[in-house]
């Protein structure tokens, strides 16, 4: 009597199975997320309300409780959710389904043997959401809204990973604004942030979603091309120095003209760590900088 | 009728089990080895009529020592004795020409039938 | 088994120990096979019974030519009590991710590479403590249950390792053993960190074990 009221007001879902993977059990938690009743799905198989569940990796865990009698944990990280349900509340706007952490167990019959399983599902859609704005965080430039150097770091050492793991092309964009200084001096820090904020717009509104903007300094931007080769990275390369100069700058009412200067670094097999890859973009850069800026350069050309 | 046994595994506890799922007054002459080498060299040197066999020991595993004793004596009763009854295990083991596997840990049930089992493949080799 | 602590397991018992995992261990392999889908062999387990502050530097030992390793914890409570460890050398995480993502369903999910690796690590991880544990527990007629396996080193330099993961005055039963599965060759070690009471509980449940055969 008590567990049952327990097993039916618990804030969490709670399922039973049997070996045939037939629903025994379905608490009240479950029936109002799923919008599934209890008297809907008990008795029939599981996979008949969720086929997405018939799949070797559910089932091994299945046979894995069963075999073993240990638990198993199917984690928020790797699998977002087993049970497709609306997130509650205001998360749903953050996600498509609500964020699951599930655990899978043994349940004995009086011999001691293994007759039934049981899921518990939990949501846990509001700490994934604290997680990410954590994650965003440590990881974004405040006033641009760009990646910040935190976030390159590692970024650069698994993208460089990938490469030589696929062996895929890999590009590197140094990017500094020309003359900063005298924005800032001319029209002041405001003036300046301005011109940070617009830059880092146009070069985003330009790159692909797989690329990543990071701001690396002060007035210093950098781009990871994603497999991109050196002609490639070249010509976004130029794209970019042009949609900065072609088009000048508004800033309460004055207008004026802004130009970067890019150095062009690429992955090849002599530099295979994330040092020597900045080292070169940053050679290159300081070559476009001496050929009389508002240019885009490598080592070699 | 079955007149000797020779039990082959590494650990001395095993064997002991083994000794102890013998059902009781079996009269038998029970010889044992600690690992798949000394195995081979007691089965010729006593000739048993059914060999109880280990799988993993050191020096020499079961399955070589199984096709050892099986190149000696094509007619060898040998029965296998493992935890590991994975299906690639037992196939392999009767393509070895192993007449029948115990599963670790016996019991005295499983020794008695692969005791019958031993005499009825005896009993057909005498007659025939 | 060595005898680095020869006042706990008199020799007898000691034999029994090492059968009890060999049973355990061939069973678990029988039966990962069919709950993974894949032929799985364990190698006959080494076992050696050390202290907590030894672990380290027999770890260290042990697995010199590893280089770096990684630790997956879980707890495991009943009647014999403790915490598990496997350990697995740094890079057995891939080819595990291609040994049990042959049907490409887990990468297809759009998850970043590591924590695929790593989360993959910790769900065999539970698997395999599991089958393990659960053999033992079942040979000697205890019931278990498990604290969810946690990842606690990654790619973890042993030589770096000066304290010990584990209390000192605690036990530690290492059980080394290979894990193959088909074709490839997985080393892996298990260790069983247990206490003082957990260990008379054994002992006992060790000549019950071969009593049952009377």
């Amino acid at each position: 009597m008590i567990f049952s009221q327990i097993f039916e007001t618990i804030n969490t879902g709670l399922v039973v199975l049997d070996k045939e993977m037939t629903v025994r059990h379905w608490n009240r938690w479950m029936a109002l997320h799923s919008e599934i009743s209890s008297d809907e799905i008990t008795g029939k198989n599981l996979f008949e309300f969720f086929p997405e569940l018939d799949r070797p990796h559910f089932l091994r865990n299945c046979r894995s409780v069963l075999t073993f009698g240990h638990f198993c944990f199917f984690s928020q990280k790797l699998h977002q959710y087993l049970f497709p349900m609306l997130p509650a509340g205001s998360l749903a706007e953050e996600f498509q389904f609500m964020q699951q952490s599930c655990t899978m167990g043994p349940l004995r019959n009086d011999h001691g043997e293994i007759e039934n399983l049981y899921l518990s599902v939990q949501d846990v859609s509001e700490v994934v959401s604290y997680q990410k704005k954590l994650v965003h965080m440590n990881q974004i430039d405040h006033l641009t809204g760009v990646y910040n150097r935190n976030f390159m770091e590692t970024q650069l050492q698994k993208e460089i990973e990938r490469c030589q793991r696929f062996k895929h092309d890999l590009s590197l964009l140094m990017i500094d604004i020309d003359l900063f200084k005298n924005i800032n001096d001319t029209y002041g820090h405001q003036c300046g942030d301005f011109v940070l904020k617009k830059i880092t717009q146009r070069i985003t509104d330009k790159i692909r979603k797989t690329d990543f903007l990071i701001r690396y300094g002060g007035d210093e931007f950098c781009c990871i091309l994603t497999e991109t080769p050196t002609n490639s990275a070249f010509k976004v390369a130029e794209q970019l120095r042009q949609v900065i100069c072609s088009e000048p700058f508004v800033f309460k009412e004055t207008s004026f003209e802004t130009t970067i200067s890019l150095g062009v670094a690429s992955l090849n097999e002599n530099d295979v760590d994330v040092e020597s890859l900045l080292r070169k973009a940053d050679t290159a850069l300081y070559k476009a900088k001496q050929n009389g800026r508002n240019t885009v350069a490598n080592t070699t050309r | 009728m079955l007149s000797s046994v020779l039990i082959v595994d590494d650990s001395p506890v095993a064997r002991m089990i083994m000794k102890k799922c013998l059902p009781a007054n079996h009269g038998l002459t029970v010889y044992e080895a600690g690992d798949g080498k000394q195995g081979v060299k007691q089965y010729l040197k006593q000739c048993p009529d059914l060999t109880f066999l280990d799988l993993t020991m050191p020096v020499m595993d079961g399955f070589q020592a199984l096709t050892e004793i099986k190149k000696n004596n094509p007619k060898a009763i040998v029965i296998v004795v493992t935890a590991d009854v994975q299906e690639k295990v037992l196939q392999r083991v009767a393509a070895l020409g192993a007449l029948h596997t115990v599963k670790k840990p016996p019991s005295k049930a499983t020794i008695l039938d692969a005791l019958q089992q031993a005499t009825a493949a005896l009993e057909i080799q005498e007659s025939s | 088994m060595s005898d680095i602590v020869p006042e706990l397991f008199t020799d007898e018992e000691k034999d029994i120990l090492q059968e009890v995992m060999n049973i355990a261990f061939g069973q678990a392999s029988a039966d990962l096979a069919e709950v993974i889908d894949i032929f799985v062999i364990l190698s006959v387990p080494e076992i050696h019974v050390l202290k907590g502050h030894q672990l380290p530097g027999y770890l260290c030992e042990e697995l010199q030519s590893s280089g770096t390793v990684n630790i997956i914890e879980q707890g495991f409570l009943g009647k014999f009590s403790g915490q598990a460890l496997l350990i697995f050398p740094t890079g057995a995480e891939k080819e595990l991710l291609t040994l049990f993502n042959q049907d490409q369903e887990l990468t297809t999910l759009d998850i970043d590479i590591d924590i695929l690796e790593q989360e993959t690590l910790v769900e065999v991880g539970n698997i395999l403590i599991g089958a393990c544990i659960g053999k033992i527990a079942e040979l000697l007629s205890d019931v278990v249950t498990y604290d969810p396996p946690r990842l606690i080193a990654k790619d973890y330099c042993l030589e770096d390792c000066q304290q010990s993961p584990v209390p000192a005055e605690s036990f530690a039963i290492s059980i080394r053993t290979v894990f193959r599965f088909d074709q490839q060759n997985v080393e892996g070690y298990l260790f069983l960190i247990t206490n003082q009471h957990s260990i008379d509980w054994l002992k006992k449940a060790l000549s019950t074990f071969l009593e049952s055969f009377e």
